[in-house]
């Protein structure tokens, strides 16, 4: 072609562009919101490492949406739900934020999984006005100070504060200290030590560990040595197995106080294959059922039909909670919905049962962190999930 | 000579869309047409070392980092503007980019890449730890230019600079490929002895191609963390190598626009994925290794024909190098 | 602490050491790096775990039949995606098998994902510290570390005297003449490929109680693999055995007498120190460019 007719066909091309975007749909008072439906977005890591904090966590939430749809939506307006991936990076979670608000126009955001992706799309959200729960993701920040955005489940301040608490209760008197230094592992760590400091507590030992790490010999050999007779874990499932087997392959048994990350309990037992592993392991759980409690069978047998690759997991029952949040809440707004209005609503909604979360969920218009409350979880002798209520 | 005569009548074009398309872009579309620019300028500087120089350097990613925090960090400590912190934080990087090229005077191929790729993963460790001067593994938060001055939104703003950059930095390209130092990359890539004979100074020739992609990847990195307004380690891990280096890979090694197309196609790819099931990395892999077997020079490939709007030299030729390469069905 | 970090370092470096090996093999018959050699391993992990733990098959089938997967994966992966490339260059190679292993690690997201966190491989001997003065060794890490050793001498066997081992010699030294004394050059080739993996898939399997199993598990080890096989002399197999017990004992010890969280990058600062000072690694010849 000449260049008279690729400029020509350039300008075409231009000029449809133009024409074609610019017919936009006509925006509604609220987007995402039409006589019949509610748009709710979800943000998380739907690939990768991390993946069962966000697309696992958004199965269970579907359920929920699905549920609450069967049994002929909210206010009469049935839950549209549509996920994109933020593969757990600042990046993927800011473009996901924007595509879901400018894109996808939805009307209110339920998602984050990881803390980088969800503080970084937190700007987004809050200049945008989008009211948001947080799925699953731990960090303070993202909802801290926030006025769109609400936390229903436990955070990475309030469990560290926690197990400080509970370490002084169990009488420890040498705690050492075993962290993930990433994004999420750090703000626990720091959490903790602000927490330790204020106590007046010192660690004998503060040891790092990777999410990937096959092999704890270092670190078990350096804490032991620090004749610590407590560890606080800020690990996920991997690293928190690799530690307890390598500590009792050298006759190492001390107290562990463990978090939520780590409250699968009985495939923590079957990742260490050692009988009696957990005997003095204490976590703190987000759930206060176990997933062979008669009441979650409803919900495997959903999870069985919408979603047959999954199977259900804490990771489920994380999602399921919190989307109960969320529908209380729209709930709560009344028929007559806007954005606004839902925040409104929100920042008074209290007492929210989820039957999962160890307590009922409270907001209050300076504290949009929903729980106040841990549960503390240990395996039994015979492999059962325990509430530990104290000495 | 047709070589530069025929893209001037297509550029105006192009640079016109780019300047009106925010008028139709929504917020979310026109983020990730400023991720684009910035893309596209880190993939030409990989181009630069890898396509043309044939340096097989697994540190870009690190560079790109070095770019984001240099730039960030010299705002936030130093109190320096912007346009200080950019170029000096590039330059920066580029000090960095010189360095990592003194292995690259020994080794060759994959050991080159292993050392460079220990070059990146000891960056990262080092962005993680060092918390006291990064934030950590959770990250900064990162200073941007201040557009209200100008009266127009940050997004719009962070738009139109990306854009400015990009096409500041791909007519230096141009100009760099076309002169005596982009012949020089050539001769490293492809004649090394030979080059030698013809005296060209081969320390120079690589510790330049090594620096100019550093200083490269350290604008597109400076302005990374102006676009998001956050600095975190794990933007600059060995899965955003291998974005990196499919872009080049798949836009056309040795090419200036292949790097702008290979940005455009991996992006627009990773952005259409986003959404769909949890399916994208069958999606994204195999749509990897279509692109290559099918187009094993790049997408500036399909540029090729008589009368085409679009000509380089220089192009990469794929062939297999070190060993030799008996092929199947064996020629008598 | 030192002999207990030193055994325990062996033990993780004779998983790298199998991996690296089984990437060597490759190498040094057909010039490529796999990169989705690592998701091999991966596959052969979780293989093992669906006919071991889900199908109750005894271990004595399930390790074999999950190497064999490999050696298949391996087969495929040379028909399928090396072949259309073979005259590409080293970068569209490199990120070839990249693309596959994105591809590989999806499905195995979508197979055995959604199970919760990591799937864990009951050990295939009861736990019994063994103690030796002050060395203390677990039961699975003697069948990791005996495991890879009967392993390789097993390959070294197979390699130095079986005809099948003799042919891949030949064809990894020179091609044309190993067709002109008329070995099938196409068929060594993708056999070539399938015991590269399969060694992998050994190691995944031995190592499977230890290492825990996940989709995203390959990545780490292959940049491990990898770095050790440089650190020995990518050409040279002894090498590839040899930087991956380096490795391990690098790690560990970096671990336990430095600081904890060195442990992870030990490796990488090994590697830029031996090449730049040995820059064809520990068994490597250095490289002559013919002109």
């Amino acid at each position: 072609m000449t260049h008279r007719r690729w400029i020509t066909v350039t300008a075409a091309a231009v000029a449809c562009l133009l024409v074609g975007a610019s017919a936009g749909p006509a925006m509604a008072a609220d987007p995402g919101l039409t006589a019949d439906t509610i748009k709710i977005g979800a943000f998380g890591p739907r690939t990768g490492r991390v993946y069962m904090y966000g697309e696992l966590a958004m199965n269970g939430a579907e359920l929920v949406y699905r549920q609450v749809n069967d049994r002929g939506g909210i206010h009469g307006r049935k839950i549209v739900y549509v996920r994109e991936d933020d593969e757990c990076k600042n990046e993927g979670g800011i473009a996901a934020a924007k595509k879901l608000i400018h894109q996808h126009q939805v009307f209110m955001i339920h998602g984050g999984g990881c803390s980088n992706p969800a503080i970084a799309a937190r700007e987004e959200v809050e200049s945008n006005r989008v009211p948001m729960f947080v799925l699953d993701a731990v960090a303070d920040q993202i909802a801290q100070g926030a006025r769109y955005i609400f936390h229903p489940g436990l955070t990475s301040g309030l469990e560290s504060v926690a197990q400080v608490d509970f370490a002084k209760a169990m009488g420890a008197k040498k705690i050492a200290v075993v962290w993930q230094n990433d994004a999420w592992g750090k703000g626990r760590y720091e959490a903790l030590m602000a927490k330790m400091k204020a106590e007046g507590i010192t660690p004998v030992a503060t040891e790092e560990m990777t999410v990937e790490q096959n092999d704890a010999t270092a670190v078990v050999l350096r804490v032991q040595k620090s004749g610590a007779d407590t560890v606080i874990q800020e690990l996920y499932p991997k690293p928190t197995a690799v530690f307890v087997r390598d500590a009792l392959k050298f006759g190492y048994k001390p107290l562990y106080i463990s978090q939520t990350a780590a409250a699968d309990l009985q495939d923590l037992q079957k990742q260490i294959g050692i009988p009696g592993a957990l005997d003095r392991f204490y976590a703190i759980s987000q759930v206060r059922v176990s997933l062979d409690d008669p009441d979650m069978e409803p919900w495997r047998q959903a999870l069985q039909k919408h979603f047959p690759n999954d199977r259900l997991s804490i990771y489920t029952l994380f999602g399921i909670a919190s989307a109960k949040v969320v529908v209380a809440a729209l709930e709560h707004a009344g028929r007559d919905l806007t954005r606004e209005r839902l925040v409104e609503a929100t920042n008074r909604l209290c007492r929210v049962e989820t039957g999962i979360y160890p307590g009922p969920v409270c907001f209050t218009p300076d504290d949009h962190h929903g729980l106040d409350q841990v549960a503390w979880i240990r395996l039994t002798g015979d492999g059962k999930v325990e509430f530990w209520r104290g000495k | 000579m047709g070589g530069l005569a025929r893209p001037l009548t297509l550029l105006p074009v192009l640079l016109a869309l780019a300047v009106l398309a925010p008028a139709v872009l929504n917020p979310y579309l026109r983020f990730v047409v400023t991720l684009f620019f910035i893309y596209a300028v880190v993939a030409l500087g990989l181009n630069l070392l890898l396509g043309y120089a044939g340096q097989f350097a697994f540190a870009n990613a690190a560079f790109f980092g070095w770019g984001a925090y240099a730039t960030s960090l010299l705002q936030l400590r130093l109190d320096l503007p912007f346009v200080l912190a950019l170029p000096l934080g590039a330059l920066l990087t580029a000090g960095v980019g010189a360095l990592v090229g003194l292995p690259a005077l020994r080794l060759r191929g994959l050991y080159l890449a292993i050392v460079t790729l220990a070059f990146g993963e000891v960056t990262y460790w080092a962005m993680i730890h060092w918390a006291g001067l990064t934030g950590g593994a959770s990250g900064l938060k990162a200073p941007a230019p201040d557009f209200t001055a100008l009266g127009i939104p940050q997004g719009l703003g962070m738009y139109y600079l990306c854009l400015a950059m990009a096409v500041l930095l791909y007519a230096a390209a141009w100009g760099i490929v076309h002169s005596r130092v982009g012949r020089a990359f050539v001769a490293v890539r492809d004649f090394e002895v030979a080059a030698q004979a013809l005296s060209v100074n081969l320390t120079r020739a690589k510790t330049a191609a090594f620096v100019l992609s550093a200083f490269y990847a350290g604008v597109a990195g400076g302005l990374h963390s102006a676009t998001l307004r956050f600095v975190a380690p794990e933007s600059f891990d060995l899965f955003q190598m291998v974005l990196q280096f499919a872009m080049v890979v798949v836009g056309g090694l040795g090419s200036v626009l292949g790097s702008a197309l290979g940005a455009a196609l991996v992006l627009g790819l990773r952005e259409s994925l986003r959404a769909a099931v949890a399916t994208q990395e069958i999606l994204f892999g195999g749509l990897l290794i279509v692109c290559i077997v099918f187009l094993p020079r790049g997408l500036v490939s399909l540029l090729r024909w008589p009368g085409s709007p679009w000509i380089e030299r220089l192009h990469w030729e794929p062939r297999r190098r070190g060993r030799e390469v008996a092929t199947w069905p064996l020629s008598p | 602490m030192f002999v207990n970090l030193l055994v325990s370092g062996l033990a993780n470096g004779a998983v790298y050491a199998l991996v690296a090996l089984g990437l060597v093999v490759v190498y040094k018959a057909t010039a490529v790096v796999n990169f989705a050699h690592g998701e091999g391993f991966m596959l052969a992990g979780l293989l093992a775990y669906s006919l071991y733990v889900l199908a109750g098959l005894p271990y004595g089938l399930a390790l074999p039949a999950a190497v064999a997967g490999a050696c298949l994966l391996g087969m495929l992966t040379e028909r399928l995606a090396f072949r259309p490339l073979i005259r590409a260059s080293v970068v569209s190679l490199v990120l070839a098998t990249t693309g596959l292993s994105f591809v590989l690690k999806g499905i195995a997201r979508q197979v055995w994902g959604g199970r919760g966190s990591d799937l864990a491989f009951p050990p295939v001997v009861a736990f019994q510290p063994l103690q030796i003065g002050e060395l203390i060794l677990t039961g699975q890490s003697l069948v990791v570390m005996g495991g890879a050793v009967a392993t390789m001498l097993l390959f070294l066997l197979f390699f130095r005297y079986t005809l099948l081992g003799k042919m891949m010699r030949a064809t990894a030294e020179n091609q044309r003449a190993a067709a002109l004394v008329g070995i099938r050059v196409e068929r060594i080739s993708t056999i070539t490929w399938g015991v590269g993996v399969a060694l992998g898939g050994v190691a995944a399997v031995l190592a499977a109680p230890l290492t825990l199993l996940y989709p995203d598990m390959g990545g780490p080890l292959l940049i491990r693999a990898f770095a050790a096989a440089l650190l020995g002399g990518m050409g040279s197999l002894a090498g590839a055995v040899l930087g991956g017990l380096c490795l391990g004992v690098a790690e560990n010890l970096a671990g336990g007498y430095v600081d904890t969280s060195v442990t992870e990058v030990a490796p990488f600062f090994l590697i830029i120190l031996v090449l730049l000072l040995r820059p064809q690694g520990f068994l490597g010849r250095p490289e002559v460019v013919k002109v």
